[in-house]
């Protein structure tokens, strides 16, 4: 017994030393954010401002209001992106048909095709449609590398579900909505918050796409944030990083709070 | 509904984006990359291009050192993210804190992974400071460069921290889930723990570790802003190569950087082949 | 499903048309039969969207709450800017260009050097304005080189001057009591603090700058500001120069085997201690980095005695630009003293006035005179006194691509 115990506290070692490895770098740069004078070789700033911070919330600078913006774009392409795939995924887990291998195939295509290589043709098609420089144009977009990890994942979810639980519904007489809405959709909410979140993060964290269709006129928080990385302003970069993480962490935990809740209330539904 | 046409309908809005967007783009660079671009005067379709840039010694440096950095960064994530998942799994506090936490980097996005090892890693960050503050070193000079390297170390640990936590993540659902029994089993009959883990829980992951393999590989040679950010003058990394001759003042270079693409995507297509390849093999064991 | 299809094919459709259908009307009048007070009129109310480079949180400030403000208070015109990399822009236009975009979405665009002359080759660019602009008749010197030429290349109109900068050094006066006059003395600091010394790697624009101070250093300017474009010419001109500058290698940080990508990591290095010169194109980039704590109350700035590089950063028009009234508005209140003087002021930005001093008058010439420019700044007299034109601008990346060639590549 006392070995097994042994044995734990080494386990956790490494658990914990690895996390503490990669969370670490997160601390140094929320440190950088409030760092008016940090020069070598201290461990800690040897002098705090809040600069940054000040720029940040200041209402000239439209920071926060980008930042809305950016959150409201990547919920918009998140639903998007779960409507287009959930058919899709569907399709792909239940039916066997001609030329499904090909459609696999084709839909993880730009999960792996570099977006350098397909931005600038985009560009030119969405000029002619006039869709650049607009969110329409964004958000679609933004559905290129989205639909991929929405649809593979998807597929994953419902061959672990099966297909024979609607169509259980739908033999006791309920339409195909009604099957959806009461039987799929609770079956399959604990995926789609594990893919919606994904989903956000990837439209949340699009750069190059986002600035070559939106051109300036869809700022986005990831525009804001490059030129200080790139300019090698340290506290602003630190500002804007940990503004950017700290949404991203707020969203996972309100989607994750809310679910959770209204799922342990509902689960009788479902069994 | 027509039960034939029924799967292609389902897929219909989804492959009418993909093809709108996507397929379009692509082809367009593909013709440019043949040298059809006239707004600048070019209208011959040719080869040349291609040509041009597999004689470049330039193009072939930056092909390898693409090559080298997603293999590195790839393969040491996935031992360290496999490695991760198991102890996590075979941990007993399994809903603590730490099952949340390893996954931070994932919503991390690359351009702030790479300030964040600039800020561990150059010769004024943390590293170096905690080192000279132990007396390891005397002067930050002594600290050799992890960043603009020509290894690309600055590049591949920042590639890894961020994969790390995606093969976890992927692997310790698969690893949860794993018939348990089974281990049990060989565990029953003598085997070690590490001969468990080895020959038994390790083959029936192989196909979700090889799928996540080629996912990061992918994304690691194709993504531009980590090496644009923190690699070395020379060479650079083959996307940082494209983007550089993608944004030349000089627009008779846009056929180069589009090629340079088109060699992105063949590779990267290949890679898809071999990923659907994984897919098959996990289904099969799922079967 | 087949309806859900159907649906959203139909809003495809629609918000494509909606695209589509905001293209604005045209004016009765021409730009070009308007004066400047109609041109004025027609702005009021308008919004003018300003491209340029966005990483600099101090230039941001001043455009989002000093010159903005006063745009929407003098004129009634919004600003809405957007950071954005130049060679970013010029792709986008280049974009519009491509498909005859008429209505695009930039009105004024921070641009000069090579850019321009890609720009303007290529018929991006809306012009000539600029003497329309009142401020621009009222204090630009017509004839000076600067006012005519943007690194060699005919200005022509096409761009009115926005800033001037110059090449400075930066080092710490704590740590370094003899600053290097010439190139000889910048080689001598190097040997003596090998691994200190750096400099930042072109494309990088002031990286770029150094190399080609260097060679104006060495070869001298005379010597070099009329060369041909032609690679061979080039590279026997500057051979002296690259010879120095392989010579200088071994001494560099790092052994001279990488380079800083961005002059902003070197000066980055430079706070931190890790070597001994940052460098700006930014003269005054220093005072206000003491100002913000970055850098030390002892560091201090310095050119070469034979002078450093300087060059004017200017303002233009796209030729698709849906509101070239509003641009033009906007640049001529960049021309303005008030402006320009809020510029200079190094709490500010701390970028040179392009105003002619002979054309102000004596209230005016002290609104300049009584900006302090506190600790680490040249005056604006010894910089002007102190000051290389730039070399052509197709010059430019023919030498970046000989330094690529023979320097970091070399020992492998």
């Amino acid at each position: 017994m006392k070995v097994l115990q042994k044995n734990t506290i080494y386990l956790n070692i490494i658990i914990y030393s690895v996390i503490i490895l990669l969370i670490f770098p997160l601390a140094v740069m929320f440190m950088w954010s409030f760092a008016r004078s940090w020069p070598w070789p201290y461990l800690l700033p040897q002098d705090f401002g809040l600069r940054g911070w000040k720029y940040f919330f200041n209402p000239t600078s439209k920071a926060l209001f980008t930042l809305f913006l950016s959150v409201l774009l990547s919920l918009i392409v998140t639903i998007v992106t779960l409507v287009l795939s959930i058919p899709a995924a569907k399709s792909l887990a239940f039916y066997n048909f001609r030329g499904k291998a090909f459609f696999e195939i084709f839909i993880l295509a730009p999960l792996i095709v570099p977006p350098i290589a397909v931005a600038m043709g985009i560009h030119v098609q969405f000029i002619k449609l006039g869709l650049a420089d607009s969110f329409l144009g964004v958000v679609l977009v933004h559905l290129i590398p989205s639909l991929p990890y929405g649809i593979r994942i998807l597929t994953n979810v419902f061959q672990a579900i099966g297909e024979k639980i609607e169509l259980q519904a739908r033999v006791l007489g309920a339409n195909w909505w009604q099957a959806f809405i009461f039987v799929t959709l609770p079956l399959i909410a604990p995926g789609l918050v594990s893919v919606g979140s994904l989903i956000f993060i990837i439209s949340f964290s699009q750069y190059f796409l986002t600035f070559l269709i939106g051109g300036g006129q869809v700022v986005t928080f990831p525009m804001l944030l490059l030129p200080y990385i790139q300019s090698g302003d340290r506290m602003m970069a630190g500002v804007f990083s940990s503004v950017f993480v700290l949404t991203a962490l707020l969203f996972f935990i309100i989607v994750e709070k809310t679910i959770k809740s209204h799922y342990s209330s509902r689960e009788y539904f479902y069994f | 509904m027509d039960s034939k046409l029924k799967p292609y309908m389902l897929l219909l809005p989804a492959i009418i984006v993909l093809l709108g967007i996507f397929m379009a783009g692509l082809l367009s660079a593909l013709v440019q990359s043949l040298g059809y671009f006239p707004v600048v005067g070019l209208k011959k379709i040719t080869f040349e291009y291609y040509l041009e840039v597999f004689k470049n010694q330039d193009f072939l440096k930056s092909l390898f050192f693409s090559l080298y950095i997603s293999l590195t960064s790839s393969v040491a994530a996935v031992i360290i993210g496999v490695l991760l998942a198991y102890l996590i799994v075979k941990s007993q506090y399994k809903e603590g804190i730490e099952t949340v936490l390893y996954k931070l980097p994932i919503i991390v996005p690359h351009m702030v992974a790479a300030l964040l090892i600039f800020n561990i890693l150059s010769q004024s960050g943390i590293l170096p400071r905690i080192f000279f503050n132990l007396g390891i070193i005397r002067d930050q000079s002594q600290f050799c460069n992890l960043v603009f390297d020509k290894n690309g170390i600055g590049i591949v640990t920042t590639y890894i921290w961020k994969e790390i936590p995606f093969v976890t993540m992927v692997v310790y659902t698969i690893l949860n889930n794993l018939n348990k029994e089974l281990l049990e089993v060989a565990l029953n009959l003598g085997a070690k723990k590490w001969q468990g883990f080895i020959y038994v829980a390790l083959p029936l992951l192989m196909p979700t570790i090889g799928s996540a393999f080629i996912i990061i590989f992918a994304f690691s040679f194709g993504a531009f802003e980590v090496p644009y950010l923190l690699g070395p003058t020379y060479p650079k990394a083959l996307p940082v190569l494209a983007y550089t001759a993608y944004t030349n003042p000089d627009l008779t270079n846009r056929p180069y950087a589009m090629v340079i693409s088109m060699i992105l995507t063949i590779v990267s297509v290949i890679l898809i082949l071999l990923y659907t390849k994984f897919f098959r093999l996990l289904n099969d064991y799922n079967r | 499903m087949k309806k859900l299809a159907i649906y959203f094919i139909l809003l495809l459709f629609l918000f494509s048309l909606v695209g589509c259908s905001s293209n604005g009307q045209g004016s009765t009048k021409s730009l070009e039969e308007k004066t400047w007070k109609e041109i004025v009129e027609t702005a009021r109310g308008t919004t003018v969207n300003f491209y340029g480079w966005g990483g600099d949180q101090r230039v941001n400030q001043w455009i989002d709450e000093i010159l903005a403000p006063s745009l929407k208070e003098k004129y009634n015109v919004k600003v809405n800017r957007v950071g954005m990399n130049i060679d970013d822009i010029l792709n986008k236009l280049l974009g519009e260009k491509q498909v005859d975009k008429k209505n695009g979405s930039i009105d004024v665009v921070w641009i000069n050097g090579e850019n321009f002359y890609t720009a303007k080759k290529n018929g991006l660019l809306y012009g000539p304005f600029t003497k329309k602009l009142a401020n621009f008749n009222k204090y630009i010197d017509k004839d000076s080189h600067d006012a005519n030429y943007d690194f060699g290349f005919l200005i022509d109109g096409y761009e009115a001057p926005y800033g001037k900068a110059q090449l400075v050094f930066i080092y710490d006066s704590a740590k370094l009591s003899n600053v290097p006059r010439n190139y000889q003395e910048l080689l001598k600091l190097a040997k003596e603090n090998p691994g200190k010394i750096t400099y930042p790697a072109p494309p990088d624009f002031t990286g770029s700058a150094f190399i080609r101070n260097m060679i104006c250093d060495i070869v001298g300017f005379e010597n070099i500001k009329d060369i041909e474009p032609d690679k061979e010419k080039v590279k026997e001109a500057i051979a002296p120069a690259i010879e120095y500058l392989k010579e200088l290698k071994p001494y560099l940080w790092m052994k001279g085997e990488a380079y800083p990508a961005t002059v902003a990591q070197l000066n980055n290095l430079f706070a931190d201690g890790e070597i001994l010169l940052g460098m700006s194109y930014t003269p005054y980039l220093a005072a206000g980095k003491i100002q913000t704590g970055d850098f030390p109350e002892t560091t201090d700035t310095f050119v070469f005695e034979n002078g450093n590089i300087g060059n004017t950063h200017f303002l233009a028009i796209p030729f698709n630009s849906p509101n070239k009234e509003g641009a033009m508005v906007f640049i001529n209140h960049v021309l303005s003293v008030e402006m320009q003087a809020s510029k200079y002021d190094p709490n500010n930005w701390g970028d040179l006035p392009v105003l002619d001093n002979s054309k102000l008058n004596e209230e005016e010439k002290n609104v300049f005179e009584n900006i302090k420019l506190g600790k680490g700044a040249l005056p604006q007299e010894t910089l002007l006194s102190h000051r290389i034109p730039e070399l052509p601008a197709d010059v430019i990346p023919i030498i970046e691509e000989i330094w690529m060639e023979n320097i970091p590549k070399k020992g492998e």
